[in-house]
């Protein structure tokens, strides 16, 4: 409870200083709807619904492009980071992809997977594939060698070698890995979702825009980063796990 | 604390699993197909549906076109309208045939048409509908003072583009005399506000947001400066037109004889729009009933003249690349000879609710 306290204060400052920018008139209300108005259009779209289905369709969104990204990336990461030859090889083009935005596939990802979920899963997989792979393969690289040579003489080898040694020893830089590229996918998806789909968080607020409505937009703006906030709580819950604490006891 | 692997595996599941139910609902009986339509017709009985795509920015009244189309056909067909947030999704859109007919900028189209996407301008959207707007205090006064300032417009392949620049030929002003920036409309009023910009040019209801809140005027109406202003057509895919010309020709007879009820009842026609627009009735309201009329949903016929000097200036411009013959463009087969007159019973127009 007394860690709370601090950040909720800091947040109940950081409200009164919004509430008194409108109120004083420093900012006009074209440009800076009052937390009034929030309020009000918070309550207009959570009764139309609309709100509610733009989280689930959100969430949904990342959750699939996510998973389909991890399941891919980790097992080619723990794979990559035993094979010196390979990953030399893959290295440039994997660090290439890593640093195209995934916003610039917008268009493609119209014209392959027209218009719906199946382009935000794209751009969602684009954008967290790459820095996951070379995540995780860094990570296995970095494993110092006596952990293999113990294992030698444990006689491990193939699944065994995995998922005895090279997967916990892992485990504290994949959870990182996996915190840093979701925060990457949920700032994703709001942008991905302004084109290309017909709901979502990203689009309530592009349609709040177009509809001159910007208490409508801070309302989405709100709930998009209380949500990122609490699912990065949760990641943050494996940190404390006793089976990834092995890896950090080194 | 420690993780099983059965308990993690389920950990990692459960969200996908619940979020997957909540998406697709299985449970309700229609489930939700189509999502991305906005707005449903009301012909449930129609054997075959036609999706036509839209923008909120210019005044498209396609949700009540799409209703009254659907409850009016002659080819039982349904019409429905999706709700697209920029022209390049609706470009994409049409260019893998999700939809096969949509309201478009004319230059635009044009455009597609040269990149050899098979599309037609069948119809006008809307006559009009779009104005200068300056800052209240500005010392713009007319069209010379505009030399040496900043422009908001929406697109470069828009048509306001198009007539800025042949009004600068008009006038004798040099390209770059008056410097243009796109902008996505909503942001112009409040750029114009704060002083970025010295004036924009768009479609409404961008342009009344500005004279509402009381820090823009209106310098001209399109009509002003170029009579008969064309935005937006009704463009279609040419494989629609060649596979099934009689509902083109249904829809096209709609959107005629909506808009002609449209244009005599106006406030009602706002009152059906702004729900699917997520925008503020007042505004709408504001744009469709003040004097003079903003909006003219009357003649839109496509005429080959119009059309012809657009290209001809598109070209100048550079912004087109070659002179496409109108015949090859334009498609007014399904122009109707006749309009007939409209009733439409306001409670009764509702489909299926905005999302």
């Amino acid at each position: 409870m007394k860690k709370v306290i601090p950040g909720l204060l800091v947040f109940i400052v950081a409200l009164f200083i919004w509430w008194l920018a409108c109120r004083t008139g420093v900012f006009p209300a074209y440009a800076l709807p009052s937390p009034g108005q929030v309020l009000l259009s918070f309550k207009e779209e959570f009764k139309a619904g609309r709100l509610v289905n733009d989280v689930v369709a959100s969430l949904w969104r990342v959750f699939v492009g996510y998973y389909v990204a991890a399941l891919l990336a980790i097992p080619l990461g723990l794979w990559l980071g035993r094979q010196p030859r390979v990953r030399n090889a893959l290295l440039p083009m994997l660090n290439f992809f890593r640093f195209l935005s995934p916003l610039a596939w917008i268009p493609f990802a119209i014209l392959w997977f027209h218009i719906g979920d199946k382009p935000a899963f794209f751009l969602i997989f684009m954008s967290t594939f790459f820095p996951l792979v070379l995540t995780v393969m860094a990570a296995v690289a970095t494993i110092p060698s006596i952990y293999f040579r113990v294992a030698h003489d444990y006689k491990y080898t193939g699944w065994e070698l995995l998922t005895k040694v090279t997967f916990p020893a892992v485990l504290p830089q994949l959870i990182t890995g996996l915190r840093v590229t979701y925060g990457i996918a949920w700032v994703v998806i709001v942008a991905a979702e302004m084109v290309g789909c017909q709901d979502g968080l990203g689009y309530g607020i592009w349609e709040a825009r177009n509809g001159l409505r910007l208490d409508s937009a801070v309302c989405y703006m709100i709930v998009i980063g209380l949500i990122g906030m609490g699912i990065d709580r949760i990641l943050y819950q494996f940190t404390k796990l006793s089976n990834v604490r092995w890896g950090y006891e080194r | 604390m420690r993780f099983s692997k059965p308990i993690f595996i389920a950990f990692l599941a459960l969200p996908i699993v619940a979020l997957g139910l909540l998406r697709y609902k299985p449970w309700s009986a229609l489930g939700q197909a189509d999502k991305d339509v906005i707005h449903e017709g009301p012909n449930a009985r129609a054997h075959r549906d036609l999706t036509i795509g839209f923008l909120p920015v210019t005044c498209h009244l396609t949700c009540p076109v799409t209703d009254y189309a659907s409850k009016t056909t002659v080819s039982n067909t349904n019409f429905n309208s999706r709700l697209f947030t920029d022209f390049p999704t609706v470009t994409d859109a049409l260019k893998s045939k999700q939809i096969m007919a949509t309201f478009m900028i004319v230059p635009l189209a044009m455009k597609l048409r040269e990149q050899g996407v098979p599309v037609k301008i069948c119809y006008l959207g809307h006559r009009d509908g779009s104005e200068i707007i300056v800052a209240k205090n500005s010392k713009i006064r007319s069209f010379a003072d505009l030399k040496g300032t900043k422009m908001a417009i929406p697109s470069n392949f828009s048509n306001q583009h198009i007539v800025m620049t042949k009004l600068m030929m008009d006038y004798g002003l040099k390209p770059g005399d008056i410097t243009f920036v796109v902008l996505p409309p909503p942001d112009m009023p409040t750029s114009l506000a704060s002083g970025a910009i010295d004036s924009y040019f768009v479609g409404e209801p961008f342009c009344a947001k500005a004279e509402m809140d009381g820090y823009g005027r209106v310098l001209y109406y399109a009509r002003d400066i170029w009579p008969n202003f064309i935005s937006c057509a009704l463009v279609v895919h040419e494989d629609l037109i060649k596979s099934d010309p009689d509902v083109v020709r249904d829809l096209v007879r709609g959107i005629a004889q909506s808009g002609k009820w449209a244009e005599t009842h106006r406030a009602e026609a706002a009152k059906l729009a702004a729900p699917y627009f997520r925008q503020n009735l007042k505004v709408l309201n504001y744009v469709l009933t003040t004097n003079p009329p903003r909006v003219e949903y009357v003649n839109l016929a496509p005429n080959k003249h119009d059309l012809q000097q657009i290209q001809d200036i598109g070209i100048k411009m550079g912004i087109l690349g070659k002179r496409i013959p109108m015949d090859s463009i334009v498609d007014d087969r399904f122009v109707p000879d006749h309009i007939a007159d409209e009733t439409l019973d306001l409670s009764k127009l509702s489909g299926t609710a905005p999302h």
